[in-house]
Order: C-alpha cells, then sequence, then structure tokens
C-alpha cells in the first residue's frame, strides 16, 4: 500500500514540476489579426467552393447558392473590417496589437481533456458498448484530477452505469 | 381564447405533467445553482429525454428547468458570492452581503418570491400577449420575417462578446452551419463534401452539445478543481422579512417584471441584460440608495423578478414567429417542432389547446418553484459543494449519450467532438457561441423567406423596404447598431 501510495506521490511530483515549466510560458495571441485573416481566407475559400457544392438549376432565378454567398461576402468584409480596425490601431494610433495571453499549461491541460474525449469515444465506437467507454471517461477523468478517494471512484462508475441503464432501458438507446 | 381554455386545462391537470414540472424545476435547481453549470447547458443535456414525449410533458420539463434555472442561479450567489449562471451575478451584489449579515434564509425568501412574482408576471402576459402578437405576426410577409430574424441576429451579434463585428462573423458561421444538407427549396445537397450523413444536415441539439457543453469541459483546464465548502449552519436565521421590507420589495419587484418582459420581448437579448438593467432602474428609483451593494432587499427583489420575468416573456417571439428571444429557448424550438408544433398563428388556433396548456402550464411551473424553493432550498444549497471531479465525467457521459441517442449512431459523437474542438479554437480567439448558437436556429427560416422575397420580387431588394412592417424593422436595426455602436465607443474611450 505505502510503495503505491510512493508510486502515486512520485508521479504527482513529476507532473508537477512539468505543470511549472509549462505554466511560466505564455504565448501573446494576437487574437484580432488571426481572427480577420482566418476568416478572411474562410470567406474566400467558401466563396469559391460554392460552384462545387451547392448544385442548382440553371432556370432558377434565386438558387441555393444566394444566401451562402451573400454570407460569405459579409464574412469576408467583416474580416476585412476587423483587420483594417487592428492596423489603424497599430498603426495610426500608435497603440499595441489586440493581444491574448495563452498560457501553454492551460492549453496541454485541454489536449489531455480532448485526448480522454477522443478515447472515450473510440473505445464505445470499437467496441459497439456505451458502458465501457462511459467507465473509462470516468476514469480518466478522475486520475486527470488525481482523485485519491476510493468514493469518488464508487460513486462516478455507479452513476456512470446508471445514465448507460436509464438510457438503453428508459429511452430504449441500443447501445 | 376562451374555447381552448377547458380543453387546455384536460390535457395540463394529469400526474404525469405534474410530475415532469417538478422534475424539471428540480434538476434546473440543482443545475444552476452549482456554479460553471448553465441552465443552457442543463437544457441541452436533457433535450434527447423529450424526443420521446409528447408536446405537453415534454415543454412542461423544458419549462421546470428554464424557470428554475432562473432562481437557482440566486442560491450560490447568496451563499458564497459566486452567481450559480451569469444572470445571477445582480442578485449576488446584494444577496451575499444580506447573508453575510445573518440573513442567509431572508435573502434566499426574497430572491425565490421575487422570482416567482416575475416568472408569474411572465408568464400572464404569454398568456394575453402570445395570441395577439400571433395575430400581427400572420400579416407578415416573407420579407418581413426576413427583416425579424435579420433584428434577431443583429442584436445578438451586437451584445454578445466584446466586438459587434466578431459577432456578426459568428452569426454568419451559424447560418453556414444551417445551410449544409439539402437545400429548404429544392431539396439539392449542398456543403456535404460527399459524406452522406450530412444529406440531412447537423441536427442541432448535437452541435450545441460540443458549442456550449462539452467545450465546457475543455474549459476545465483553466480552472483548478476548487471544492466550494459551504458553512450550512449559516442558513439557520429565522428567516422573518419584516412588512415594511414587503413594501419596499413591491414596486421593484413590479417595475422589473415589466422591464424583463420587454427585454425578453426582444429576440436575442436574455436574462442577464435584464437582471442588471432592473438592478440599474432600482437604485435610481430607490429612497435607499446607500443600501444597494451592502444587502438592499429591493437590489434582490429587482434583479431576481427581472430574471424570472424573461422567461415567459422569450417565449412570445418563440412561439409566434419561431424566432427565440434568447439562446436557451432557442433549443426548446426543437422539441416543439419534433411534436409537429410550428409556431406562427396556426400554433394558436389549430392547436390552441395544447398551446394554452403549455402557457397555463408555465403558471403552475413558477408555483412549483415556491413549493420546492420553500421545502428544498437546504438540499439544493448542499448540492453546490458537490466535487468537480464527479461532476466532469457525468456531464460527458450526458454528453455523449445525448449525442448518440438523437439519430442513434456514433457519426453525431464525432461531429459534437468536433463542434467542441471548433468552439475551443473559437473561445481563444474571442468569437461569442450564442450568435452561432441563433445563426444555427434561425438559418433555415431566415434563408427560405431570403430567397421566396427575392422570387416574389424578380430579385429586386427594394422588397425589403417596401412595407409598414418592414421599413420598421429596417429604423429597428439601424437604431440598435448606432446605440450599439455608440455605447462600444463610450466603453472604448472610457478604458482609455
Amino acid at each position: 500500500m505505502n510503495e503505491k501510495q510512493n508510486l502515486m506521490d512520485k508521479l504527482d511530483a513529476r507532473r508537477d514540476t512539468i505543470a511549472e515549466k509549462l505554466a511560466s510560458r505564455e504565448i501573446q495571441l494576437p487574437t484580432d489579426l488571426i481572427s480577420g485573416v482566418f476568416f478572411l481566407l474562410l470567406g474566400v475559400v467558401g466563396a469559391a467552393i460554392i460552384p462545387y457544392q451547392v448544385a442548382v438549376s440553371e432556370t432558377d432565378v434565386i438558387n441555393g447558392r444566394a444566401f451562402p454567398t451573400l454570407l460569405m461576402v459579409v464574412m469576408i468584409i467583416c474580416s476585412v473590417v476587423v483587420l483594417i480596425q487592428e492596423l489603424y490601431r497599430v498603426f495610426v494610433k500608435k497603440l499595441p496589437m489586440t493581444m491574448k495571453p495563452v498560457n501553454l499549461l492551460v492549453e496541454v491541460k485541454a489536449l489531455v481533456i480532448l485526448a480522454i474525449l477522443i478515447l472515450t469515444y473510440l473505445i464505445c465506437r470499437i467496441t459497439n458498448l456505451f458502458v465501457v467507454g462511459a467507465c473509462f471517461c470516468c476514469l480518466g477523468f478522475l486520475i486527470y484530477f488525481r482523485c485519491r478517494k476510493p468514493s469518488y471512484y464508487v460513486v462516478t462508475l455507479m452513476t456512470a452505469v446508471l445514465i448507460w441503464v436509464a438510457f438503453r432501458f428508459g429511452l430504449n438507446v441500443g447501445f | 381564447m376562451l374555447e381552448y381554455i377547458v380543453p387546455a386545462l384536460e390535457h395540463l391537470f394529469n400526474l404525469e405533467n405534474f410530475i415532469w414540472i417538478n422534475l424539471g424545476v428540480f434538476i434546473g435547481s440543482i443545475f444552476a445553482a452549482i456554479p460553471g453549470l448553465t441552465v443552457i447547458l442543463c437544457i441541452i443535456l436533457f433535450l434527447p429525454f423529450t424526443y420521446k414525449m409528447t408536446a405537453i410533458p415534454g415543454m412542461m420539463f423544458l419549462l421546470g428547468i428554464y424557470c428554475a434555472g432562473g432562481y437557482g442561479g440566486s442560491v450560490s450567489a447568496i451563499l458564497i458570492n459566486t452567481p450559480g449562471t451569469p444572470h445571477a451575478a445582480a442578485t449576488m451584489l446584494d444577496g451575499h452581503p444580506l447573508s453575510q449579515q445573518g440573513r442567509t434564509k431572508a435573502a434566499l425568501k426574497i430572491a425565490l418570491y421575487a422570482s416567482t412574482f416575475g416568472g408569474i408576471f411572465s408568464a400572464l402576459m404569454l398568456l394575453f400577449l402570445g395570441p395577439q402578437v400571433a395575430q400581427v405576426a400572420a400579416q407578415l410577409g416573407t420579407a418581413e420575417y426576413f427583416m425579424v430574424c435579420l433584428f434577431g441576429l443583429t442584436i445578438i451579434a451586437g451584445i454578445s462578446g466584446k466586438s459587434m463585428i466578431k459577432g456578426v462573423i459568428a452569426a454568419c458561421i451559424g447560418l453556414l452551419i444551417s445551410c449544409i444538407g439539402s437545400d429548404p427549396m429544392t431539396s439539392y445537397d449542398r456543403f456535404t463534401f460527399g459524406i452522406s450523413r450530412l444529406y440531412l444536415g447537423l441536427d442541432l441539439a448535437i452541435c450545441l452539445i460540443g458549442l456550449f457543453a462539452l467545450v465546457e469541459i475543455l474549459a476545465k483546464a483553466e480552472k483548478k478543481p476548487e471544492q466550494l465548502i459551504l458553512d450550512t449552519k449559516r442558513m439557520n436565521d429565522n428567516g422573518v422579512i419584516t412588512k415594511e421590507e414587503y413594501k419596499r420589495m413591491m414596486r421593484p419587484a413590479i417595475v422589473s417584471s415589466i422591464i424583463g418582459v420587454l427585454v425578453g420581448i426582444i429576440p436575442g437579448t436574455g436574462a442577464s441584460e435584464a437582471s442588471w438593467f432592473s438592478y440599474d432602474r432600482a437604485r435610481a428609483m430607490s429612497k435607499h440608495k446607500e443600501e444597494f451593494g451592502h444587502g438592499s432587499v429591493e437590489g434582490i427583489a429587482a434583479a431576481e423578478s427581472a430574471n424570472n420575468a424573461v422567461t415567459g416573456a422569450t417565449l412570445i417571439p418563440l412561439l409566434t414567429m419561431g424566432i427565440p428571444g434568447d439562446g436557451t429557448v432557442a433549443i426548446m424550438l426543437s422539441a416543439l417542432m419534433i411534436n409537429g408544433l410550428n409556431p406562427g398563428l396556426s400554433l394558436f388556433t389549430t392547436q390552441g389547446d395544447i398551446m394554452y396548456a403549455i402557457m397555463i402550464g408555465l403558471i403552475f411551473v413558477n408555483l412549483f418553484m415556491l413549493l420546492q424553493g420553500k421545502c428544498l432550498t437546504r438540499l439544493f444549497a448542499k448540492v453546490v459543494s458537490v466535487p468537480q471531479e464527479i461532476l466532469t465525467p457525468i456531464i460527458v457521459i450526458f454528453c455523449f449519450a445525448g449525442a448518440y441517442s438523437v439519430n442513434k449512431n456514433y457519426f453525431d459523437v464525432g461531429v459534437a467532438l468536433v463542434f467542441a474542438v471548433i468552439a475551443w479554437l473559437l473561445r481563444k480567439l474571442d468569437m461569442p457561441p450564442v450568435p452561432i448558437l441563433l445563426g444555427m436556429v434561425l438559418g433555415n427560416m431566415t434563408e427560405t423567406n431570403f430567397r421566396r422575397a427575392l422570387l416574389i420580387s424578380n430579385g429586386s431588394p427594394t422588397v425589403f423596404v417596401s412595407s409598414i412592417y418592414c421599413i420598421i424593422f429596417v429604423v429597428l436595426i439601424v437604431l440598435a447598431v448606432t446605440t450599439l455602436v455608440r455605447s462600444r465607443l463610450k466603453e472604448a474611450k472610457a478604458q482609455a
């Protein structure tokens, strides 16, 4: 028991060291500049693929392309406005660019959570047994939160099974 | 109207409906009481349960969650100075100080009574105004409907997030997502990229699970899982509210309920705007301004009655025109439509008995909220301290099960995951998610009316200023944009 405890303490200490290193690293993200460029590109690419992705009849006056085209145009105009606002701010007003700090630790943690979600999805899909994925999900998150209380594991796993039972037998969802 | 009341009451008064109302109120109160869990998340998670129900119990369940969410958020705001839901933030300003003065039970009671008052006032407004608005809405043509959608989208793009332009881009994304699948007028497929599962489009509930629920799980990376400890001994005061205090509560409660209804009717706005605006009005009108921020009963009454007065009012544009008053009721639209209830005047005539049952049911939802609030507040308070370690995986399992159960395939779970990642990236770029939701909800209606109006006018855009209703909406849009831009400029100047 003590050996297990020591091993977990060691693992936690290691994770803490890595976390400390990552927490101190911060990237400044020029949000408005990225938004402007990204949605401008999205609008242009979207407008370019409309003829290939939206089939229309030659006789239609207002066809299925009209509305998506309008949206792409609005998106392009708005993106250009965002870019102009940002450039005006930097070059005319001589103010710093709109930045948002992005902490590396937060992003790595988000990736770990995303990995748990994707693995849960894959387990459900491959085994075709939702309850197995649900139990994995519980264990994954409890380990992520470094939970050491056995009662939490019991409560969470029981709830996971109960949710599966409610959907499987209450709502007749076959999974 | 009267001819529908008796059959409506017959539909409403059965054990099943009352069980679902109470279950909804219970779940809504608990979700709203836990900081970090929102009413919108709760409705998204429990929406799949309503797919198997008929219209009345399904809507009663969702309305129970929605209304109780208005009150539940105040529990944690008062007890631990952390609003359970964003719209309870105004309640916190006076609720928590009053609790610190040793009057926790009194603060909770004021919040409960004010919420019930606002909720019933709003339900009555829905009952009397709904059919009238539906008659006006019946006179609107395709061009007018397009302008109404545009108005709703403009407001939501303007008020959510820091930048109006980013809000517009987000609304465009939502509208574009609604274009995926078969063309609503010709049935040709659009943006399917050869994926057969996309021919029927993306289901709203599945996208919302990703956009609003799973993204909150990713956001756990931003916070440390702190345990919110509640000292329940603080709830041992006698909870007495004096006659003088009741008198002082009345005026702000009435004024705030009116404000809540007016704000709720405007598409795209919601309880947060109503509660802050009402709180400000109550302070301006009060003879005891100095008490605001230090445990004013008027402050709590104003904020709480306003945020619950929004609940019925948001249903007015939803039921009459299909335009949701806020993001939460936008989700309820799918629960209505799955039962063949399409918003509009016909809903109040051909299916008047069901509609009136739902509207009268809203009054009972508020009454049961009062009852549960009186009996179960201590339990709701204890729930505040449920650890995140337990809650997080349970929410994920609900999300996955909910996404799967819509079409019974894992492709949808994958779609929900993709939307969660998109929402996470958009969050990094300060893009608000609510305009995306409204864009997705209004997409079909906006496009269909846009195209029909242009077809009628042979492609002439003057059709959008051809009637008095169109001109009114153009003026409203211009006014809204001007006001929003001016307030943003003021904010920017103040910050500089």
